[in-house]
């Protein structure tokens, strides 16, 4: 029977519905408290937020940030409305938010988390020779042939549906990329606003220390299931959730088969738990019996 | 090759209009043939793809994506007008669109 709810995660806020603060609003969430406690736990003063704001866009490490506090924020509603989902999942960094939703690390921590990633691979970002795109209209295969044909530095990263795929890699390789993929015939191909390369192996020499600096924090049981997107087990202990953490910096994620297995898990009923409406676009381009439940709608 | 009528011309225009406006969340009547994709409807690759997928099933087209993407490299387009006239050339020509 198709009657499973799941909770996904976005990472990134490409663009706003610009109906979220109305729908904290209307729940009683004031968002600036979450923004209050983000300054306070990073001892940073953080600007006021606006859907216009430009350094919440194009700040790598802010625009984490605030999707993190939407993503929260967005889940304490569903709380507040006694929703219990069966599973959760994080689109790649969207696994911080996704661990506070099941109650496995804290609120702050989860800011703490996010930060020091960014400040561990910042010794790549700072280079400015990385970097992410999305190319929309090929395969697998065709963005395979790409590569290896014209030994490019890059790698897919993440497949959100069959035609739909992240690289990230060597920045002068990924623009050739997406040049050639262009020319193969791609609907779209297009830099991501991010300096690094997540999920590529350029990210697999910091996965010690990250590791050792997840360990000092206090994890607890998920209250439930989160499905891993780097291999979709099913994650349940504090261990996997140690092991997941690191593995989500520096391997690649599939989202395609994370949707597909959740899917097969007869989840009928999701919730994109953030700002945005990116994971239920995705969404469209996979086969199955479910539906997407916008925020605005509850 | 598809034959394009009147029929066809109108139910392509009226596919196009309510799927931009219930994507976009705006009125159809606000949508004309000069309204443009992206900078008045916030519009993107995605919408583009899943209007391809509509259109694919509803004519049982035979053409590839990347087919569709280099005649797009060729002849770009930006309003919902010339929108409407690459989708009647894709139901017409197929994988031949890039022949024409």
């Amino acid at each position: 029977m198709n009657n499973k709810t799941t909770l996904l995660f976005p990472a990134f806020i490409a663009e706003y519905t610009q109906k979220e603060l109305e729908t904290f609003s209307r729940h009683k969430i004031d968002f600036t408290k979450y923004l209050q406690t983000a300054s306070d736990t990073l001892g940073i003063v953080l600007q006021d937020f606006t859907y216009n704001s430009e350094e919440y866009k194009n700040d790598e490490f802010l625009a984490q940030i605030i999707a993190y506090l939407f993503s929260c924020a967005s889940f304490d509603i569903l709380k507040k409305n006694g929703i219990k989902p069966d599973f959760g999942a994080g689109y790649s960094m969207g696994i911080y938010s996704g661990l506070y939703a099941a109650g496995a690390i804290k609120f702050e921590d989860g800011i703490k988390i996010i930060y020091n990633a960014f400040k561990l691979v910042s010794e790549l970002s700072c280079t400015d020779e990385y970097a992410m795109a999305g190319i929309v209209g090929l395969s697998i295969s065709d963005v395979q042939e790409i590569t290896s044909n014209n030994s490019l530095s890059i790698e897919i990263i993440n497949v959100n549906s069959e035609h739909s795929i992240v690289i990230a890699g060597v920045k002068k390789d990924v623009i050739k990329a997406l040049d050639f993929s262009k020319m193969e015939g791609a609907l779209a191909a297009s830099m991501l606003n991010v300096k690094t390369p997540y999920h590529s192996k350029y990210l697999k020499p910091f996965a010690n220390r990250f590791s050792v600096f997840i360990d000092s924090f206090d994890i607890q049981i998920p209250e439930f299931p989160i499905i891993s997107t780097f291999d979709q087990r099913i994650i349940t202990t504090t261990d996997e959730i140690r092991k997941e953490l690191v593995f989500n910096l520096t391997e690649k994620i599939n989202w395609y088969k994370t949707m597909q297995f959740l899917i097969q898990k007869d989840v009928s009923l999701f919730y994109e738990c953030g700002a945005g409406k990116d994971l239920s676009k995705i969404a469209r381009f996979i086969d199955g019996d479910f539906r997407f439940i916008p925020l605005h709608s509850i | 090759m598809a034959q394009i009528t009147d029929k066809v011309r109108e139910e392509v225009k009226e596919i196009i209009f309510e799927f931009f406006a219930e994507e976009c969340e705006t009125a159809v009547e606000d949508i004309n043939d000069n309204t443009n994709i992206i900078s008045d409807l916030d519009g993107d690759s995605l919408m583009f793809l899943e209007l391809i997928e509509i259109f694919k099933k509803k004519y049982n087209l035979n053409i590839e994506l990347k087919t569709i993407g280099k005649f797009a490299i060729k002849n770009p387009v930006k309003t919902i007008g010339e929108l409407v006239k690459m989708q009647l050339l894709i139901i017409e020509h197929e994988n031949n669109i890039l022949n024409i």
